[in-house]
């Protein structure tokens, strides 16, 4: 099966700081690939470069087969990639639905741009869709900023969700979570995976929630790819262990 | 080979030491500028208006028979607590609201107006002469040279040494810098950060207002004289890089050397122009400036 | 995580927002704020033409026609959330544009029109692609400069008049006998004008294209995470309020007779920015309405004084501190609390 994201000697340096070099790596489709690593392995860059918001110094990207190295966001979205953010990046000053209805506006491709709101049907259908799913119907119509903490988070993958993209881009879905909200999360996103067929690359600092849930992870340490595998593989490299000196795995 | 010798001393020589004179006090003002921005973070839109009210003062205090120096002292004190009084009573109300930047573009744009038009109400709208303090020329490399040009040159230069040291080498300087970097630490370390910033403003203000002194014999003064020249300081500002003093030292020097020597050749009605171009210019390529923020000097 | 605890002190609520995406039959506060505007200038028309009246009917014709370059000003600060401060310049290329034509061209007020459109949205794009790569004060100086600039090379342009402008423009043509040199004709003719912008704009503000400009004003960048791009969207903003400021400014050689450089000047760019705050960023009716009251307060003011600025620049400084969302920012809501409670009040009986 041809992997839908193929990253090959990407690296970008900061001034003297190399912060990702000469990372390789694939992620299969359908599957949960996780990016872990100890604090400033370049996770984040990695991740940035990724999703458009960075350009490499050198190195690919391909998705599903093209080329999309250094592309813009909003072009990456075209082909089917959107990401979330770790410190939720919503419109907060608007209600929840519009916030929704941007991130579907997506789906009407152009068309009816000049319309009235009510004349894009497709967008409406996936907003009420996405309420639905995540469960943010009674909340429709609040402004995003004074959601709790936890629904804001809901909001932030939903809106990333909107598009109905292949493959989604999670940034530390699970940072500054509850025990009771990460174990929310972790089901949502093996749900999108399992029950929707979506692709996913999540960068996490929460180990263990990474090796119950993902397919295969690649470990990062001070810019450079460690190690990857299965999470049973990555748990028993002696490598890592050292790398986690003091996590347990 | 004689005739560029000539060219370079009975044309460019003179024409760099013009620039050099008006390049003091734009350095003055942009400083001024660049270190309320800097501190505060505020975009001083009245920062051309306090350079016309240094000069307008300038006028007012050696009409009532005060000598020209004891003006040149007085007028930045004045500023000072007009700057203060401005910053507390007007900057401070809009300043802890979310829209802080637009806001107060928005308001220090309105005190321009306002000024602009006190100045008119007190003044008339008629242009006003002062005379210069120093008359006379001294001669070097075989020209003559304005004394008082010469003077402004050494006084504007001392004064930036001035700024540069209090700013970097004193204690109070590195006390404004820490505010300016961390406001919170600063305040929790005993630092009275509301002073620091009623201060540093009075500070900008003052040295815009010298600026205006200095100029007031070479340019006339009349009302719109703030705006006209509120363009070439944020100009410099913007190139020179916003919160950066070096920035402000260069890049005032540079375009005021740009703007006389360019005047041999063009007229004087495309020297804003040329001016602004390169403003956008430099914005469109690099529009964090030449240098960087307040405290990287 | 983040609160909109003040939320935005300028620009429209969320709640506004809200209330218009769940669009009742009933009308909303807005919309009867707009009625009441475009009535009351029609009232105003009325009385002014039984009393015979021909400077008042000029001076609001003029206040309408500074409401179109406080309209564009809007657009921009309002709603994409970037501040002009050089509008003036393309309301007075407009102005020069139209007079040009119907000087000698043709007296056709549709030709001056065109004509003037056509430029504004080149114009508009050379500027736009100048001044929408920066944001906040850049742009704000960008806009300034490139006023600044441009005045002074009309100023200095002898073919264009130089300082005494363009004089003897012939009144223009419109339809059916009406020309712009009759007060009461001209007046209804760019109510509706205005009136029709203002349909257009309001209209827009509820399509995708709008909410986009929107959501770049709220958090430009998640918007290109969402798949579009926005600078486009910027740009084309930009643009259209060129267009909207310079056939606006088309208007004023019509009703003068005249244009002159102190129409690109930065009193013009700075009065509309202060009509805009003053009347409420963003609502789109509020400039209108600030830019009616300021004209008429300009005018009162400066009979008395040739010193009106400084009282407007008080006034200006006072509303920024006290009341930035401006007038119609506190009134909309205020007046929709009314009608809820009223309607409240007939549902229970």
């Amino acid at each position: 099966m041809n992997p839908i994201l193929s990253v090959k000697g990407i690296s970008v340096q900061f001034g003297a700081l190399k912060a990702v070099q000469d990372v390789s790596f694939e992620a299969q489709p359908g599957k949960i690939t996780a990016v872990i690593g100890p604090n400033g392995a370049g996770k984040s860059s990695l991740f940035n470069l990724i999703s458009g918001a960075i350009r490499p110094s050198s190195g690919s990207v391909r998705f599903d087969g093209e080329d999309v190295t250094g592309r813009a966001p909003h072009q990456l979205l075209r082909y089917g990639l959107s990401r979330s953010f770790q410190i939720t990046n919503l419109f907060f000053e608007l209600p929840v639905r519009e916030n929704l209805r941007l991130a579907a506006q997506f789906l009407e491709q152009g068309r009816g741009l000049f319309r009235p709101l009510a004349r894009s049907q497709t967008a409406a259908a996936r907003v009420d869709e996405l309420l639905g799913q995540f469960d943010l119907r009674n909340k429709a119509d609040e402004l995003a900023g004074y959601l709790s903490h936890g629904e804001q988070r809901r909001l932030e993958i939903a809106v990333s969700l909107a598009s109905r993209p292949r493959m989604l881009l999670l940034d530390e879905p699970t940072q500054g979570m509850s025990h009771g909200d990460t174990r929310e999360t972790e089901s949502l996103i093996r749900g999108l995976s399992h029950n929707h067929g979506l692709s996913i690359l999540l960068v996490e600092h929460d180990v263990d929630l990474v090796m119950q849930l993902s397919d295969f992870v690649v470990v990062m340490h001070q810019g450079q790819k460690l190690a990857e595998g299965t999470p049973a593989q990555v748990r028993a490299n002696p490598a890592v262990q050292a790398a986690y000196f003091g996590e347990k795995l | 080979m004689s005739n560029a010798m000539e060219w370079l001393q009975f044309v460019l020589a003179p024409q760099m030491i013009n620039g050099l004179s008006i390049g003091v006090a734009v350095v003055l003002m942009a400083l001024g500028l660049t270190i309320i921005f800097g501190l505060l973070d505020v975009i001083n839109m009245a920062h051309g208006e306090f350079y016309a009210i240094g000069a307008y003062l300038a006028v007012a205090l050696l009409a009532t028979g005060m000598s020209f120096w004891w003006a040149l002292v007085l007028t930045p004190l004045l500023m000072a607590v007009l700057g203060f009084v401005t910053e507390r009573g007007l900057i401070q109300r809009v300043f802890h609201s979310k829209d802080r930047h637009t806001l107060t573009l928005l308001l220090t744009f309105g005190v321009a107006v306002v000024l602009e038009d006190a100045l008119k109400i007190a003044f008339g709208a008629n242009p006003l002469r002062l005379e210069a303090p120093i008359s006379g020329a001294t001669e070097m490399l075989g020209l003559f040279f304005p004394n008082y040009r010469l003077f402004v040159m050494l006084f504007g230069g001392a004064l930036i040494a001035g700024v540069w040291l209090l700013v970097f080498r004193t204690s109070l300087g590195a006390i404004v810098r820490a505010a300016a970097y961390d406001r919170n630490m600063s305040a929790s370390l005993g630092v009275p950060v509301q002073l620091v910033y009623a201060g540093t403003f009075a500070f900008g203000v003052a040295l815009a207002g010298i600026a205006g002194v200095l100029l007031a014999p070479i340019y006339s003064v009349f009302p719109t004289m703030g705006k006209d020249f509120v363009l070439i300081a944020f100009s410099v500002v913007i190139i020179g890089g916003m919160g950066s003093i070096k920035g402000a030292l260069l890049a005032g020097l540079l375009l005021t050397q740009v703007q006389s020597i360019s005047s041999l050749y063009i007229s004087p009605v495309w020297s804003d122009p040329l001016l602004f171009g390169i403003m956008v210019l430099v914005l469109m390529w690099r529009p964090q400036g030449l240098f960087g923020k307040l405290g990287s000097a | 995580m983040s609160t909109p605890a003040s939320s935005s002190t300028i620009g429209p609520r969320g709640g506004a927002l809200a209330t218009a995406s769940s669009e009742r039959p009933r009308r909303s506060a807005a919309t009867w704020l707009a009625i009441l505007f475009f009535a009351g200038a029609l009232l105003f028309g009325g009385i002014a033409l039984a009393l015979g009246d021909v400077f008042y009917l000029r001076l609001a014709t003029e206040a309408l026609i500074f409401g179109g370059l406080a309209l564009s000003v809007d657009l921009l600060l309002g709603r994409v959330g970037l501040l002009p401060l050089g509008q003036a310049l393309f309301f007075g290329l407009g102005a020069y544009v139209s007079a040009l034509v119907l000087k000698n061209w043709s007296d056709s007020f549709w030709l001056a029109l065109g004509v003037t459109l056509a430029f504004s949205a080149v114009a508009g794009l050379i500027g736009g692609l100048i001044a929408i790569r920066a944001k906040g004060v850049y742009f704000a100086l960008i806009s300034f400069g490139l006023a600044q600039v441009l005045s002074k090379v009309v100023y200095n342009t002898r073919e264009l008049g130089a300082s005494d402008g363009i004089i003897g423009v012939p009144s223009a043509n419109i339809m059916w006998g009406v020309n712009s040199a009759t007060p009461s004709g001209f007046f209804l003719v760019v109510l509706a004008f205005i009136g029709a912008l203002y349909l257009v704009l309001r209209y827009l503000m509820d399509t995708p294209v709008g909410r986009q400009l929107d959501a770049i004003r709220t958090n430009e960048h998640r918007v290109s995470f969402l798949g579009e791009d926005p600078w486009r969207y910027k740009l084309g903003a930009f643009v259209a309020a060129a267009c909207i400021a310079g056939c606006s400014g088309a208007l004023y050689p019509m009703l003068r007779g005249f244009v002159s450089p102190e129409l690109m000047f930065f009193q013009v760019s700075g009065n509309a920015v202060i009509n805009v705050i003053v009347g409420g960023t963003g609502t789109l009716i509020g400039p209108l309405y600030g830019s009616a009251i300021l004209t008429g307060l300009r005018s009162v003011v400066g009979s008395f004084t040739t010193h009106h600025h400084i009282v407007i620049g008080v006034l200006f400084v006072l509303v920024v501190i006290l009341m930035p969302r401006g007038l119609i920012g506190y009134a909309t809501p205020a007046l929709q609390r009314w009608l809820d409670a009223r309607r409240n009040q007939k549902e229970n009986r």
